[in-house]
């Protein structure tokens, strides 16, 4: 079918008011460069099934997306004939405040959906980065995407419970339920968080949702050198102590997070941020205990609260993008808990060697390291491969989140997948058999 | 418009253990693998394989293997792979909905010989297990870390890790710390045509589609696990644990989300109904009050001081739904009285009947009243006693529908108003299945909660995993489903259709 009449029966789709052709208008909405036919933003689901119904009978690719946060996500795309944004699915359809679930369609932004359901003193306990440029409920699920908060209360992978999602052939399915517990047929919400839209749309997503503690507050702590707070972390872990989040911040990071939220940071030293959300005489015992442990292995705190705790912690969610350039690079190194130190070391290394600029924080609970860096093109190449090796030789990996085209061909998004690549593909193949879906950007 | 392809019904391959020579030369081959000590195959020895936990269902296998090493484990389901053998896996057989029941001249695979705790690793939070590791040994193994791991069905002492993943079995601290799912990290596991795969691990976010989400709770039908990585936590500051008394049922279940709204989420919230309290105290003599219609069991964890500021709400919450006592533990001795009556509810049941039938729904926690009402009125109409002892924090109801089955007719209506009771979970928004599974006994109500649609789905995965539907076959769905896809176009062949498996029409 020639282009022309591609678009005709998409516009007739969607409607006219919700289709994007005109290369001026298109601008944000093209994955790496790619030139889409159009931008469609479907009103309702049946929409969307008919658009995926389309796609596969034309064999055109699809990729979906929400704001256009993620856009860039995976692989380089192999084809972006339609990008489908779900950004008019935005409606919160229920919010059953009594059983702590809310059911919302996936267009829905992350910071209204916290904004209703705050309304009921309760939230959906995820903070990752692009809060506030636009990160919807879907995109988040597609791409797993967390920040510090997960050391309390895990990721989308903890939380989701319910979903529907639009197949490649256009069926409308669900999966999972509204309650919590629920162990009837496979866990397919589990399959969808963190398959970067590869195998459906998701259209609507139920989630298990936690009261707001009565109160939080985080303290910063510095040390002098790397190995005693590394013996902080560990103490902390082991102690009886709730933690809602716990960061450790790079040097460079520190005193860039401190001058941007207002905080006087100790320069130079590693620095941990140490958040406790809970009934208030619990928050002020527990900080105690905290200041008290650090101090034994040589840390100095501060303690930060209201409004400027808020902005430390938007801080940290939103480093990589906010102290790395547009065209900077973001990686994430899973590793073990016990392996963070060797992340930060090797790390350290770089700026010296290659003249890099690198910030990084580790979830340290998690062993979860958010690192972004800049600078020269061959150095942030042979950066992030030793970083690779280091974490995958530990049983660990490193995913690039963002970096210029060249930089992800030549290292690789994803790094060694493992002995479940076949089972992954034969996956993709069954939900997805014209490969439309995002192709080439995972699996 | 484009032709969709519809699931076709083809028969399953003809099993080598049909003929009598084809049996001999099969057994020969296990022998192989595992040596003597490692087949069963003896009449009298196979009856102890017959069925699981629930007694009901009864099919007696050809075979029943034992192997020690995933190598093993391999081999044996390589070789039921090439010869179109069924064969069904098997942790304690503590399961109750006939999960583990053997398949029609078929093998099955107990992995009771694997029970080794592989690695324990304090710092990084992790125990990594073989599958017929019991539950409660992995706490025993970390406890003196001050770790612990925090699933616990109450058939932890005896059930294990690999039927834990494969039922995603829950337990009475859920509701705060969450079911099995939560806190397996990673497995190595046998695909059904023998390949060895590792999904997830010790560290966190492999790349990928979440293998290993997909697998906890798939019942055994997607493969075998060996291997598996479990996350444990820290033992909570403190723990109070209180009961209170009700004269109605739906007064405890109020106050079940009148807690929870108050933004307390406690570690467990259950509930028993007074022919549960009564059966439960001539057993045990937990201290719970006869003449109570109901009682709710609550338990907080956490910090001291935070434990120590719910309580007073909790208490306040109680009072408000009319409350008759509350009796908060003294000391950990009279909080493990007040657990032992809720864990040793269904044995005592014995005790007031002579069978009865556990069901397992799951409805939103604001519906405990409504739902609990509409139990008890299918209750009068069939002429039943129904007895309720549940987790009521989760909305997870455990109502066990008493017969006796000298009487005729009676455990066949035992068995239709247990169905009636999961239609009631349905239609309140809930499940027909909180932590028991699927398995042989509900996948006629599967289609309660899930459309044509939402099945096939589940079916690409299926298909995904065992293209000839030999691991655990006929179990979680409600008819026999094989490997066709709906595809998209006419034109082009679909991989399984190329396969001979299925055609389009």
């Amino acid at each position: 079918m020639p282009d022309s009449k591609i678009v005709t029966r998409l516009t007739e789709i969607v409607g006219q008011r919700n289709t994007l052709t005109r290369q001026d208008e298109i601008g944000a909405y093209q994955p790496e460069g790619a030139r889409p036919k159009a931008v469609l933003f479907p009103a309702n689901i049946e929409q969307v099934s008919e658009v995926l119904r389309f796609a596969a009978s034309e064999s055109l690719s699809v990729i979906p997306a929400g704001s256009g946060t993620k856009l860039n996500l995976g692989n380089i795309t192999e084809g972006a004939d339609i990008v489908l944004s779900t950004k008019n699915l935005n409606r919160i359809i229920e919010h059953g405040a009594s059983d702590l679930v809310a059911t919302a369609e996936c267009g829905t932004l992350l910071s209204e959906f916290q904004s209703r359901l705050r309304e009921q003193n309760q939230f959906l306990p995820v903070d990752p980065p692009h809060l506030l440029s636009g990160a919807t409920l879907g995109g988040i699920i597609a791409s797993n995407d967390s920040g510090p908060l997960r050391l309390g209360y895990g990721t989308m992978r903890e939380l989701l419970i319910g979903l529907k999602v639009v197949r490649a052939d256009g069926t409308v399915f669900k999966g999972g339920s509204k309650v919590v517990k629920n162990v009837a047929g496979y866990d397919l919400p589990k399959l969808f968080v963190g398959s970067l839209g590869t195998l459906g749309i998701i259209a609507e997503a139920t989630f298990r949702l936690y009261p707001i503690p009565e109160s939080s507050r985080t303290c910063l702590v510095s040390f002098d050198n790397l190995d005693n707070s590394h013996e902080s972390v560990m103490s902390l872990l082991k102690s009886d102590l709730v933690i809602s989040s716990l960061e450790h911040l790079s040097p460079a990071l520190a005193s860039a997070l401190g001058e941007r939220a207002g905080i006087d940071v100790k320069g130079n030293s590693y620095t941990l941020a140490v958040r406790v959300m809970n009934v208030e005489k619990a928050v002020r015992d527990q900080m105690k205990t905290i200041l008290d442990l650090c101090s034994k292995a040589g840390g100095s705190g501060v303690m930060v609260e209201g409004e400027k705790e808020e902005k430390l912690w938007e801080e940290i969610r939103e480093f990589t993008s906010r102290l790395s350039g547009p065209g900077g690079t973001v990686a994430r190194a899973n590793v073990l808990i016990t392996d963070v130190p060797g992340v930060f070391r090797l790390l350290e290394g770089f700026p010296e060697r290659s003249g890099i600029e690198v910030y990084s924080s580790a979830r340290a609970g998690n062993g979860v390291v958010a690192v972004s860096m800049d600078g020269e093109r061959e150095a942030l190449v042979s950066s992030l491969k030793e970083l690779r090796i280091f974490s995958e030789e530990r049983g660990g990996s490193l995913v690039i989140w963002a970096a210029d085209s060249n930089v992800k061909k030549r290292v690789g998004v994803w790094g060694n997948i493992g002995t479940s690549l076949g089972i992954m593909k034969r996956i993709k193949r069954n939900f997805d058999p014209e490969n439309i879906l995002n192709p080439g950007r995972l699996v | 418009m484009i032709p969709v392809l519809k699931i076709m019904h083809v028969s399953p391959p003809e099993s080598k253990l049909k003929s009598p020579d084809g049996k001999k030369r099969f057994g020969a081959k296990l022998l192989d693998i595992l040596g003597p000590g490692g087949v069963i195959s003896s009449a009298d020895e196979l009856i102890a394989y017959d069925s699981d936990a629930l007694t009901g269902y009864r099919i007696k296998p050809e075979f029943v293997v034992l192997p020690e090493n995933t190598g093993q484990v391999s081999r044996i389901m390589r070789l039921c792979y090439e010869e179109n053998v069924p064969y069904v896996p098997r942790g304690a057989g503590t399961g109750l909905s006939g999960g583990a029941l053997p398949a029609e001249k078929g093998v099955v695979i107990s992995l009771s010989r694997m029970n080794k705790i592989l690695e324990v690793d304090i710092p990084n939070e992790r125990v990594v297990v073989e599958p017929g590791v019991v539950n409660l040994w992995v706490t025993n193994a970390v406890s003196s870390y001050g770790y612990y791991y925090a699933p616990d069905p109450s058939s932890q002492i005896v059930c294990t890790i690999g039927g834990n993943v494969a039922e995603n079995s829950g337990g009475v601290h859920c509701l705060k710390y969450g079911v099995t799912t939560n806190h397996v990290l990673g497995v190595e596991m046998v695909l059904p045509d023998g390949e060895v795969i590792e999904t997830g691990g010790k560290a966190l976010d492999r790349p990928g589609y979440d293998i290993t989400g997909l697998l906890v709770g798939s019942e055994g039908l997607l493969g075998i696990v060996t291997k598996i990585t479990l996350r444990i936590i820290r033992k909570p500051e403190s723990v109070k644990t209180l009961f209170a008394s009700f004269d109605r049922v739906e007064d405890a279940g109020a106050s079940v989300s009148g807690i929870t709204a108050r933004g307390v989420i406690p570690a467990g919230m259950e509930i028993m109904d007074n022919l549960c309290i009564r059966s439960v105290e001539e057993a045990v003599g937990a201290g719970y009050p006869t003449d109570a219609g109901s009682i709710l069991l609550v338990e907080l964890d956490g910090p001291v001081a935070e434990v120590e500021a719910h309580m007073p709400i909790v208490e306040e919450v109680l009072r408000k739904n009319n409350a008759i006592q509350i009796k908060v533990a003294r000391d950990a001795k009279e909080r493990e009285l007040f657990w032992k009556g809720r864990k040793n509810a269904f044995p005592a049941m014995g005790r007031i009947s002579s069978d009865y039938y556990v069901q397992d729904g799951v409805i939103p926690r604001s519906k405990l009243a409504e739902v609990l009402g509409n139990i008890g009125k299918l209750s009068e109409k069939y002429g039943l006693r129904v007895a309720n002892v549940f987790h009521a924090g989760d909305g997870n109801l455990h109502p066990l529908v008493l017969y006796d089955s000298a009487k005729e007719g009676e455990p066949e209506k035992a068995h239709e108003l247990a169905g009636k009771i999961l239609e009631v979970c349905v239609d309140s928004g809930g499940s027909i299945t909180g932590e028991h599974g699927v398995g042989h006994d509900k996948k006629r109500f599967l289609s309660l909660m899930f459309d044509e649609n939402d099945l096939d789905t589940m079916n690409l995965v299926r298909c995904s995993f065992d293209s000839k539907g030999l691991c655990n076959p006929g179990k979680v769905f409600p008819t026999p489903r094989t490997c066709v896809e709906p595809g998209m176009k006419p034109y082009r062949e679909n991989p399984i259709q190329k396969s001979g498996l299925g055609e389009m029409y």
